[in-house]
């Protein structure tokens, strides 16, 4: 059993610990280690177990010890690793209950037979109350900070329940489960990670699409060729040889030239999914539209949504999307897709040209 | 004021010498027989062929609902007293009917095994963590 002792020069420095996403979760220790952590010199109430700042964890165990005060329980769990006192405040449900008088209202509510509420409410105070009572043998789950009073660490319960198991299949899951956490979180070291270098392929795809987008937006461009566009990716390909002479071995040249039509198909790939181009028409001629300025398509959209809300079917709730996507390529053109439709549809109802009832519905006034 | 914690054992380990008086432990067996006049209950478990029992005194969960046959839990400290060696005082006892044993066993040893991993760890961590 290592006592896991750090000189205070280690610990991390306050400004990082936000960055160790455990810092913010309840840390699924085991009792052990909750009891032998060390604590931060410079905040009280922080912990360390492995330099990873802990405040608040969550356990299960069985209830060994138990003492009720007028306003908390006291509970001494065991997590069979070790037991750990948990501070559990008594709630409100707790001192309604413990005064009468308040809840001595009204009898003729019961008798209606239908759904009433203040019954239901106190059924539901009556559950809570028996998940908060524990006896000693009891399966109890905790959450909250961890902190010390009288030389003694102890949880301070933000929420404790009951847990009923009678297959113990809840703990056998726990048990199962947390060693694996601290493999994959805890026992790991905390390193802050420097951009990771493999990303320069990615960028690079991200980049050429936020050019063609910004290309489409400053000219307004309606449609174009692949061809108009690939000169804007040019810059982006590195190692282009400089202006090659012509009697340079033509080893050089293609893999630049195969790199730029590359990216710009894989980039033209992305503008389709996300439905900002669209081809029309599929033939030999590569002719891509742009969603946001094709005139004729805004028009068919809004046409459709018009004339099908006059339907019966369609007049009280607007039209489906999928509706109008399918009434969309049975007229305009069989290419368009679900996001290029979305597409226009946003900009349509930016300018209240239609009006959204529902997330995927559409009518027009 | 708390107890020790009680970690988990095999039946077949609470006779073998393997742990000490005064310990606490949790052990899970199927009741095979209460002796209420004398406090005294035995779980059994087989393992490798061979029936192992615990023999448990349950003066301080009385009254219990005994039912023969049945898997039951029980938390406590190990005594040794005459005629039956290693005996389980037992602070808590609960019927777990149902469980999954094959499945609980395997979870044991799976933290038993997190356990000893990591305790062998530190000499060599530095070597571990780049291995894995």
């Amino acid at each position: 059993m290592q006592a896991p002792t750090m000189d205070p020069a280690e610990e991390p420095p306050s400004m990082l610990w936000g960055l160790d996403p455990i810092f913010s979760a309840f840390a699924r220790l085991y009792v052990r280690d909750i009891l032998q952590m060390t604590e931060s010199t410079q905040v009280p109430g922080i912990y360390f177990y492995n330099s990873h700042p802990i405040y608040k964890v969550d356990v299960l165990g069985t209830v060994v010890y138990q003492r009720e005060r007028e306003d908390f329980f006291c509970y001494g769990v065991d997590d069979g690793t070790g037991v750990i006192n948990c501070l559990c405040w008594k709630n409100d449900v707790f001192k309604e209950e413990e005064n009468p008088s308040k809840s001595g209202g009204n009898p003729s509510d019961g008798a209606q037979g239908g759904f009433n509420p203040v019954t239901e409410l106190k059924k539901l105070r009556q559950a809570q109350q028996i998940r908060c009572r524990l006896e000693i043998g009891d399966l109890l789950r905790v959450r909250g900070p961890v902190k010390t009073s009288r030389q003694q660490r102890e949880i301070m319960a933000s929420t404790f329940y009951k847990v009923n198991d009678p297959l113990m299949a809840v703990q056998i899951a726990w048990m199962m489960e947390v060693p694996q956490l601290y493999r994959q979180c805890y026992d790991r070291p905390f390193q802050l990670q420097p951009k990771a270098t493999g990303e320069s392929a990615v960028s690079s795809l991200g980049k050429a699409t936020n050019i063609i987008k910004d290309f489409f937006k400053q000219k307004s461009v309606s449609r174009f060729r692949p061809y108009d566009v690939q000169d804007l990716l040019q810059p982006l390909i590195l190692r282009l040889p400089q202006t090659a002479s012509a009697d340079q071995e033509p080893v050089a040249g293609p893999s630049a030239c195969q790199q730029l039509r590359q990216l710009l198909k894989e980039a033209l790939k992305i503008l389709q999914d996300e439905g900002i181009v669209y081809r029309k028409v599929k033939s030999q001629d590569e002719l891509y539209h742009v969603t946001a300025q094709d005139k004729d398509l805004v028009i068919a959209v809004k046409d459709i949504i018009k004339e099908d809300c006059k339907r019966e079917k369609y007049a009280e709730k607007g039209c489906h999307i999928l509706h109008i996507l399918s009434a969309v390529r049975q007229r305009y053109s069989l290419n368009v897709s679900r996001a290029a439709l979305e597409l226009v549809l946003k900009s349509l109802e930016s300018s209240s040209d239609v009006v959204s009832t529902s997330d995927s519905h559409y009518t027009v006034f | 004021m708390l107890p020790a914690a009680a970690v988990f054992h095999f039946p077949w380990e609470i006779n073998s010498g393997a742990v000490q008086e005064g310990e606490s432990v949790r052990v899970l067996g199927r009741l095979v027989c209460y002796q209420p006049e004398e406090s005294r209950a035995t779980l059994s478990a087989q393992h490798a062929s061979k029936e192992h029992q615990v023999v448990i005194h349950t003066l301080f969960v009385e009254p219990f609902n005994p039912i023969i046959g049945a898997q039951y839990i029980v938390l406590g400290e190990i005594e040794s007293a005459e005629g039956v060696g290693a005996m389980v005082r037992a602070r808590v006892l609960n019927c777990v009917d149902g469980v999954n044993v094959a499945l609980l066993q395997k979870a044991i040893n799976e933290q038993r095994s997190f356990f000893r991993e990591r305790e062998n760890k530190p000499c060599d961590a530095e070597q571990l963590a780049h291995a894995t």
